[in-house]
């Protein structure tokens, strides 16, 4: 055990040291962790739970010597602290922290603490409450190897550490991983050569533009969004009925590929209702937060649950946009962070005006009119023109068939897909806010007003705090953290982790970013561009960071085997979405109609039979809609799509800020046997005796090249070759195996396939879906 | 790269496997294999040298291990919440005041899931007696059971702070009543790891015809790592989801497509020095065995028919009673934590179909007998020592008629305030009986038992320091039983 401990421990242990290569302690990098995890429990901002009326979060208070005892800290005295005193005390029962709150302090803690003391004990602010400064461009080792700033905060850092990025990758593996990052999608066989064969100086750029202006972008980068909005097409809860809000789905994919300023689609998703003359597209947007979960279950309190509602819609405004653990303080003040219990329900207060109230009918809805039902409506109102004159031409009432007739026009008419949005009261129907004490809707506290944290930025001047204020609060340059946590959260899409690991915590319990120059850097531009969204991304993936080999060698391995520093490019594996859309896409399968309601591919029989209530029926769809992208699959919340949950989708009943990548077991057996799977090697297979030569060398080497995304190499096509002749073989002696493999599901083999070798084919197909290298993204 | 640099990197990914070895231990127990490997440096956690010693996930997390009573758990849950006064709550003065009008004060500050106005007070139409050496008061609807009470400890006394099904549910499995917790499954498997390498750590398997009404998150991860949810096992259909190889392939077909992965994979490895391809490698071979023994510890006819007839199982049903006797079969192997749901215990009396007269005898002889059987055949095999058992609810029933809509039928209506459970093997005290509730069965009088009490004492019986035992996510240190003061490891309850 103790041997494999210190080979986890090697990398933070090499990185940590670095950081302390001067000798002057960093409240920030060095103080604070120590005392957030050990001491502000229970000597932090939460006054509730504040022993011994000491706080060492707040130097003033930590300084003070009362009647009753000596200062906690000394500043430039360890040996009169008494903090210090407890904490190195040798007797179990009395040193702090208390034994039942944690473990002892680690010798190198205790020296740490006891070192700044000596220095004089001095606080920082945290550093995701100052607002972000452009950092200067560091000084590089290699000049010529940066193309952008952001290139040179990379360098300066392993140059820090003696290390060196890696050599760019070659341009089949950047086109398909750009390919993958910015559509969701692998590049297409022609997109492939015709890009190793652009002379263009440019053409890694101009393919970047290319794929930013794809319609699959919008839909690839939905993709986080639609987690973190923790958007479903179920209410949840027990009874998970239906809901119908992919209305909001089509709204982000459109926003995502239009370009829309991010400050606007802050502003629009949280308050678009409360715009001057909001559009339909505004006020459509605030479905973003009618995503939270209602409960139709038998015998609950409405109230109960809207309560809950409003408290999700707290947590995730403030998670999404600033990265804070806004729900902690639901019960009572942060303890870390200084966020209040009373200022929780200043923010819930904001929030609390909306109509909607856990209703079952999800009331406030809207129209949502797509172009096809527009359509529609036109012709019917081109037929209710006509079924009227007709009517008008009669004297007398017209004849119960016509009537009839009318009437199902009409009601055909106001059949329209709707979509629930945020509506405020009217001032005369506003509710009070209550302070919830530890968060109980059955035991309300004081009243409170409407109110932003205060130990941030002043709300913008001129009107009330309501959400819309609040949304401009979010979006101001004053904000410390709107801008880094986009910055950080695109980073992460990109580089498969963000500059703060945890994305989901910017709080004093989160990590520290790796590069929080380069973060700032990043944060400046973006607001600097009026929070371009797409330049953003530009920005990243043309550096000579995103386009290094991703290969690794021994010595990073050694020296940062997270890859914290990106001495290479990452390996990342598909997300589930993506892993189903390729495999559709290489099998010719996919379905590229973008927007509208939620689909049914396949799914193993039964598993909606046992949901505890509402519809239990999975009618699997037709046509083009059994083969759309992955963001448009049904997602029931109780019972969600099994194949993509085994590759880490989440339930969507919360906000889910990142996913974490597994790699298991039950992964392998969907490539492998999901028949989704088997009818993508089906179609591949088909595709490749289709479109490659005759030999089975040529066409191994075709269902690689489509697969890969670049020319193998005769050591890959060589087990492929010797496989398709075994099962080739087999499957001539076994024509019903032969059949069974090589059409079901899919269907008959086009007149003139050879059964045996398209079964031969498909177990190799399925063999090609199932490679490391093309579950990855490289 | 040249050929020398391969060796070396190749030499360089061995030797990280070869020290992961000690790592490996818990990994052959757990479903993650060497996925967890990957994990560890995926997970993103603060790698301090040696505090990571005793986590599965090698995410740096510390465990508080100490001296462990049981190995496993088997949950028998009855979804629903059964009746605590028609099974294990004798209450003569319920039954002298049946069908009178509920006394004011027990309504007071109440609030109901259902029942509306003032209801009328509801007796057992049950007999009761006293089973057992040790004299545990039961009904006649759990026969079977009170022939192997005097192993259990009976809490009469459970108490929680929700009255709908779903929070209740989350309450009792994930700690909190809201979605987003990690089940009790995760974490017991989070921190022991399971001991079969081919299969799952923790297994979820569902009988009645409907899931749990918290649904799958029930025995979903949360914020723990996602190898540690729980997998459902199903005894119609694929026991394992995709396990069975595509229709028109042997298994030695995908025994030869499994090589040429393998081959590729390899390549792979070579060429880019990556890890969590050699971890492919082997979860590919993990899945290869899975599709193996999952299909064989799910088969039931395995069992010799005096074993089946003592369970009552039948292969192929989604029964209760197959489920308890795979329950056995899969603790046998290693698998560390087996939770069982049985729908249909929500007896509030809108009908013949959810009523205490029809509908619970019938919940009560689906899972009477096999309870038994499980109880004993684990005993026989020396597996109940190691083995926690628990029966249970939600939440309790109330000691009123709900009468919903004017119903003639008799039933409960949601009571938070008392319900029954019990639990054996494992360190549990047998034939301990812990609190006791008013003579209307309506509130508890003595040693009341919170869910988050209950928790604690399972997790100290593993080996778990309940306190301790946590994990950071969004700023705070999560466990199990909440991060409020207050939860006692309940002493009662331990032999």
């Amino acid at each position: 055990m103790h041997r494999h401990a210190a080979w986890f421990g090697t990398a933070a242990l090499a990185l940590a040291t670095a950081a302390r290569a001067d000798d002057r302690v960093d409240y920030n990098r060095d103080v604070r962790p120590i005392l957030a995890k050990n001491c502000f429990a229970c000597h932090g901002p939460d006054e509730g739970d504040r022993k011994a009326d000491l706080r060492l979060d707040v130097r003033d208070e930590a300084v003070k010597a009362t009647d009753d005892r000596d200062p906690a800290l000394a500043p430039g005295d360890p040996e009169a602290s008494v903090a210090l005193e407890r904490i190195a005390e040798e007797d179990d029962t009395l040193r702090m922290p208390p034994r039942k709150a944690g473990p002892r302090l680690a010798d190198a803690e205790v020296e740490t603490l006891r070192r700044w003391i000596a220095q004089g004990a001095e606080y920082a602010e945290h550093w995701a409450l100052v607002p972000p400064q452009p950092p200067p461009t560091p000084a590089v080792s290699d000049p010529s190897w940066p193309r952008s700033a952001l290139d040179a905060f990379i360098l300066a850092r392993l140059d820090r550490e003696g290390m060196k990025p890696s050599p760019e990758a070659d341009r089949a593996t950047l086109l398909r991983r750009l390919s993958l990052d910015l559509r969701g999608l692998p590049p297409t066989l022609n997109e492939v050569r015709a890009f190793a064969e652009d002379p263009a100086p440019d053409a890694y750029e101009k393919a970047v533009d290319r794929y930013l202006a794809d319609p699959a972008f919008g839909e690839r980068w939905a993709r986080p969004w639609l987690d973190l909005a923790r958007y479903a097409d179920s209410a949840g809860y027990g009874s998970d009925p239906l809901r119908t809000i992919w209305g909001y789905r089509d709204w982000l994919i459109d926003a995502l590929n239009t370009n829309l300023p991010y400050d606007r689609f802050t502003v629009e998703q949280i308050a678009g209702d409360l715009l001057p003359n909001p559009t339909d597209r505004q006020r459509a947007a605030t479905a973003f937060h009618r995503n939270t979960m209602t409960n139709t279950e038998g015998g609950t309190d409405d109230e109960e649950f809207r309560v809950a509602a409003i408290k999700d819609r707290v947590d995730v405004t403030f998670q999404a946009w600033m990265g804070l653990t806004m729900g902690c303080a639901k019960c009572h003040s942060h303890k870390y962070d200084p966020l209040s219990h009373e200022e929780y329900y200043g923010a819930f207060a904001v929030f609390n005006q909306t109509a909607d109230s856990d209703l079952p009918d999800e009331s406030p809805v809207m129209p949502w009119i797509t172009p096809e039902v527009a359509d529609r409506q036109r012709q019917l109102d081109a037929r209710l023109g006509e079924l009227k004159a007709q009517a008008g031409a009669i004297v007398g009432p017209p004849a119960p068939a016509l009537r009839d007739e009318i009437a199902k026009a009409e009601k055909a008419k106001a059949d329209v897909p709707t979509l629930p949005i945020m509506v405020e009261l009217p001032p005369e129907k506003r509710r009070v806010t209550r302070v919830l004490l530890k968060g109980n809707f059955l035991d309300p506290g004081p009243e409170v007003g409407p109110m932003l944290p205060k130990a941030l930025h002043p709300a913008p001047e001129g009107r009330p705090v309501d959400r819309l204020t609040l949304a401009n609060w979010l979006v101001d340059r004053k904000n410390p953290l709107t801008a880094r946590v986009a910055a950080n959260r695109t980073w992460a899409i990109l580089f498969g982790a963000g500059i703060v690991e945890t994305e989901e915590d910017f709080g004093t319990q989160g990590e520290p970013p790796s590069h929080p120059e380069l973060l700032d850097r990043l944060a400046v531009d973006f607001m600097d561009s009026g929070w371009d969204v797409k330049a953003m991304i530009r920005r990243m993936a043309t550096s000579a960071t995103y386009r290094q080999s991703a290969r690794s060698t021994p010595e990073a391995l050694e020296k940062d085997p997270k890859n914290r520093l990106l001495s290479h490019a990452p390996r990342v594996r598909l997300d589930a979405e993506t892993v189903r859309d390729q495999a559709l896409a290489f099998a010719g399968l996919l379905g590229r109609k973008v927007g509208g309601p939620s689909v049914f591919p396949v799914q193993p029989d039964g598993l909606w039979q046992a949901a505890f209530n509402g519809q239990r029926t999975w009618t699997t769809s037709r046509g083009i809609d059994r083969y759309r992208r992955g963001l448009y699959t049904f997602w029931r919340r109780t019972v969600p799509y099994p194949s993509m949950a085994a590759f880490d989708a989440p339930s969507r009943e919360i906000c889910a800020v990142k996913r974490v990548r597994t790699n298991t077991p039950l992964q392998a057996l969907v490539t492998l046997n999901d028949p989704v799977y088997v009818e993508a090697a089906q179609g591949l297979a088909r595709r490749i005796v289709r479109e490659a030569g005759s030999s089975p060398e040529d066409r191994a080497r075709y269902g690689l090249e489509v697969c890969l995304g670049r020319p193998p190499r005769a050591e890959e096509v060589a087990p492929l070759v010797a496989l398709h002749a075994a099962q080739l073989e087999r499957y001539r002696g076994d024509p019903a195996a032969a059949s069974a493999i090589a059409t079901d599901p899919l269907g008959p083999l086009p007149e003139g396939m050879d059964p045996a070798d398209l079964a031969a084919w498909t177990a190799v197909a399925n063999v090609l879906l199932n490679l490391d290298a093309v579950l990855t993204r490289g | 790269m040249g050929l020398d640099a391969n060796l070396d990197l190749n030499q360089i990914l061995r030797m990280r496997l070869a020290r992961a070895e000690s790592r490996r231990q818990f990994l052959r127990r757990s479903q993650a294999g060497l996925g967890a490997i990957a994990l560890a440096s995926l997970m993103g956690r603060d790698a301090r040298a040696g505090a990571d010693a005793a986590s599965p996930a090698g995410d740096g997390v510390p465990i508080p291990r100490r001296p462990a009573k049981a190995k496993n758990v088997i949950y028998l849950h009855m979804s629903g919440g059964p009746p605590q006064q028609d099974l294990f709550d004798y209450k003569p003065l319920l039954n002298k005041h049946h069908m009178e009008p509920c006394p004011e004060e027990l309504l007071k500050g109440q609030r109901f899931a259902f029942i509306k106005g003032r209801p009328k007070m509801l007796g057992t139409p049950y007999k009761f007696a006293r089973r057992g050496e040790s004299g545990q008061w039961m009904s006649e609807l759990l026969p079977h059971t009170a022939g192997v009470i005097d192993e259990a400890a009976v809490v009469r006394s459970m108490i929680t702070t929700e009255f709908n099904h779903a929070p209740a549910e989350l309450f009792m499995f994930t700690g909190s009543p809201r979605n987003g917790g990690a089940a009790m499954g995760s974490w017991i498997t989070y921190g022991l790891g399971s001991e079969n390498q081919d299969l799952p750590g923790f297994v979820v398997m569902i009988s009645g015809g409907t899931d749990p009404t918290g649904g799958k998150a029930l025995w979903s991860t949360g914020f723990l790592p996602s190898v540690f949810q729980g997998v459902q096992c199903r005894t119609v259909g694929d026991p394992v989801l995709y396990v069975g190889d595509p229709k028109g392939m042997t298994r030695e077909d995908r025994r030869r497509t499994l090589d040429a992965i393998n081959r590729l994979n390899e390549i792979e490895a070579r060429d880019h020095g990556d890890p969590e391809t050699l971890t492919r490698i082997s979860q590919y071979e993990l899945a290869f065995r899975m599709q193996a023994s999952v299909p064989d510890v799910m088969d039931v006819s395995r069992e010799p028919d005096s074993i089946r007839e003592e369970y009552g199982a039948e292969p192929g049903a989604a029964s209760f009673a197959n489920n308890c006797l795979l329950a056995r079969r899969l603790v046998e192997r290693g698998v560390r934590y087996v939770q069982l749901f049985d729908w249909g215990w929500d007896c509030h009396g809108t009908g013949a179909g959810d009523d205490i007269v029809h509908q619970l005898p019938k919940k009560c002889k689906d899972v009477d007998r096999p309870i038994a059987a499980l109880v004993r055949d684990l005993k026989r095999r020396g597996l109940l020592d190691e083995t926690i058992v628990v029966w249970g609810g939600e939440f309790g029933r109330t000691s009123m008629n709900e009468a919903r809509g004017g119903s003639t039928f008799l039933g409960r209506d949601h009571h938070p305030h008392c319900f029954t459970l019990w639990a054996a093997g494992g360190g549990i005290r047998p034939g301990a009986t812990v609190g006791a509730t008013d003579e209307l069965g309506s509130s508890i009088v003595e040693d009341p038992v919170p869910v988050h009490d209950f928790q604690a004492t399972l997790l100290h019986l593993l080996g778990l320091d309940p306190f301790t035992f946590r994990y950071p996510y969004q700023g705070l240190q999560q466990r199990l039983i909440g991060v409020e003061d207050g939860v006692r490891i309940r002493k009662e309850l331990l032999a």
